[in-house]
């Protein structure tokens, strides 16, 4: 029987056709899908979030770490849906209004469900609205917004004046983006800032609570 | 002395006045919005701007306004857009912000449902979109056009149909704007068009009406690691054709062009690289130390290397593929201090760039902010030559005309002053 580290390795260094192969062989020996989540897959995007920040992986092996990893949910997705088991925590993703760049939005997204979020990703151009209502329905934890262009940063500072002003308990809001800084997250009214898809992920651990 | 000898002194890393680029080449430029307003600042001539680059929206400057901002550099450039229609047949159109501007015949946008414009590869309006500016933005983003991918099919030629060797029409449009630019004492930077190995801004090839291959963004950073043969296979494929190209270009350009633009494929992100120093040397390196050993055994010509972002682990990479020039030397990316990076590399390299920061303090800041950044970067880059002034990226739309006139004048002075 091969070890959930196994599978932390695997998906770590971004091998797909093994990250799935160790799963499967995981849950046929009775391994719960739970623990393949968070003690297998979880630990590995947390070593590509790391290696990441260190700059010893860069876009292109994170991409392919994520895919892995997302090959592995589509077995471990409905095992946990039939068993009533969900993610604790809730994020809302999306690249504000104006703005159509969604590497950097893609990436965090990726790494968010690699710590164990529930990620709903509302793609590119997105109005404070579509934000907010998705927030209210999933009733969200955190809500990320990304930017690239200096044109859309006003388009930022709107949507984070309109969630913040919601009035929906504990909602963290948070922000990334080439042209943002932390100076700016603060001018906004932000929860926080990061500023790469690792950095990301201990932020939204560490908005929700849980130890980064 | 002539702006094209302020400029060749700067190549050769030799002290003199500080040269200027604004708008030669599709990384060095200023939005139409701005451009026009600068016109309107300068009290020149009031008629619509064209859009001479239409995927970011980029205003042509005209001889009298680079007189105004004291511009040393001239552009010439290909005869197709980005989105594969020719800068040609041009008539007035009103941008959604109101400004009414002159764009090339093939450009024809139509509205979309979310109120937006999609813009159409080779002006077809049949085919699917391949450009999108939303609501309010002021620029265009690539469509993804991803066919779905059968790994045992890819053909390295599908991710080369835009690379094709040049045409007759292209020869007689390089003939007659080289014999224009000529003459006008300034320094001309010239883009052929198809040296760019794997620039992210060129996969989706907004300007092809099916492309095939790897076109979605992700795929293709993916394909770096997943698919490496195969974009070898690409590059190499690419580099042939490139190489033909130089030949004629040579002899059609020889020494009138100072400087060529090799390649705009970023390697940088905000805060790190697009991908590692060993992906650079084994992908990238040997096709660009091809193209820039060609250049220097058989032209008087630059070669210059765009790349955003903290791209300093790689700089000493740039420098031994053979790249002369980097642009735009984003000194608010991480690790990108000037000082440190004209100690380091300033005798090797030019900076085409870094002169203020355009994501911030342009746009943003105060005319005395934007003053005192442009002279603290000419302070930084300028001692002993190698440095052409320019903004980091291009001017962004909306940016206050205010703030772009102090940085003309704070360089103006800077020279004026003797430094």
């Amino acid at each position: 029987m091969p070890l959930l580290s196994d599978l932390t390795a695997a998906v770590a260094a971004g091998k797909r056709t093994d990250t799935v192969r160790l799963t499967q062989e995981l849950l046929a020996a009775g391994t719960s899908p739970q623990d393949v989540v968070e003690k297998g897959l979880v630990p590995g995007m947390a070593i590509v979030g790391d290696r990441f920040k260190r700059n010893e992986i860069f876009v292109p092996e994170m991409l392919v770490a994520a895919r892995a990893m997302k090959e592995a949910l589509k077995l471990l997705e409905p095992l946990l849906a039939a068993a009533g088991i969900k993610p604790k925590y809730t994020a809302i993703i999306g690249t504000v209004q104006g703005d159509l760049h969604d590497i950097g939005k893609n990436l965090i997204s990726m790494m968010w469900r690699g710590a164990n979020f529930a990620v709903i990703d509302l793609g590119t151009n997105v109005t404070a609205e579509k934000y907010l209502a998705a927030a209210k329905e999933h009733k969200a934890n955190i809500v990320g917004l990304s930017a690239l262009l200096t044109t859309t940063m006003p388009s930022m500072k709107e949507t984070v004046r309109i969630l913040k002003s919601s009035g929906l308990d504990g909602l963290k809001v948070v922000i990334g983006g080439a042209p943002i800084t932390q100076e700016f997250a603060n001018d906004i009214g932000a929860d926080g800032y990061a500023a790469d898809a690792g950095s990301a992920v201990d932020l939204a651990k560490r908005l929700v609570g849980e130890a980064a | 002395m002539t702006s094209r000898e302020k400029v060749r002194l700067a190549l050769d890393h030799k002290p003199g006045p500080v040269p200027v680029d604004f708008g030669s080449t599709p990384v060095t430029g200023i939005h139409v919005s701005c451009v026009a307003a600068l016109r309107e600042h300068f009290g020149l001539d009031r008629h619509p701007v064209r859009v001479w680059e239409p995927f970011q929206m980029l205003g042509e400057i005209e001889d009298d306004l680079s007189i105004a901002l004291g511009a040393d550099c001239t552009g010439v450039a290909g005869r197709g857009t980005l989105f594969g229609f020719p800068r040609e047949g041009w008539r007035e159109w009103r941008a959604p912000w109101g400004q009414v501007m002159l764009v090339p015949e093939g450009f024809r946008p139509r509205a979309e449902p979310a109120g937006g414009l999609h813009l159409f590869p080779q002006g077809d309006g049949a085919a699917r979109p391949s450009g999108h500016m939303p609501a309010g933005g002021y620029f265009f983003d690539a469509i993804i056009r991803q066919e779905p991918i059968d790994e045992d099919r890819l053909d390295p030629a599908d991710n080369c149909e835009e690379f094709t060797p040049l045409s007759a029409d292209d020869i007689g449009h390089w003939r007659r704007v080289l014999a224009g630019a000529r003459g006008n004492g300034r320094a001309i930077v010239g883009g052929m068009g198809g040296t760019a190995f794997g620039d992210i801004a060129l996969i989706p090839a907004v300007g092809l009406r099916n492309p095939r291959g790897i076109r979605d963004v992700s795929e293709w950073y993916v394909s770096l690691v997943e698919r490496r043969p195969y974009v070898h296979r690409v590059f190499s494929r690419q580099c042939e054709v490139a190489l033909k190209n130089l030949e004629v270009f040579r002899d059609l350009a020889g020494d009138a062009i100072d400087v060529l633009v090799v390649c705009g494929t970023d390697f940088g992100t905000q805060a790190s690289q697009f991908c590692s120093p060993e992906t650079f040397d084994d992908l990238f390196a040997p096709y660009y130390r091809i193209i820039n050993e060609w250049v220097h055994r058989n032209t008087s010509w630059k070669t210059f290397k765009h790349s955003c972002g903290a791209v300093r682990p790689l700089i000493g990479r740039f420098i031994d593929v053979g790249f002369d020039i980097l642009n735009p030397v984003q000194c608010s990316a991480t690790d990108m201090d000037p000082v440190r990076l004209k100690r380091d590399f300033g005798d090797r390299l030019v900076f085409w760039g870094g002169g203020v920061d355009t994501q911030h303090t342009l746009p943003f800041g105060t005319p005395a902010e934007v003053r005192t950044q442009v002279t603290e970067r000419l302070r930084a880059f300028s001692p002993g030559g190698g440095f052409v002034f320019n903004t980091i990226h291009n001017i962004q739309a909306m940016t206050p005309v205010a703030n772009i006139v102090a940085m003309v004048q704070a360089v103006r002075d800077f020279n004026g002053a003797g430094a």
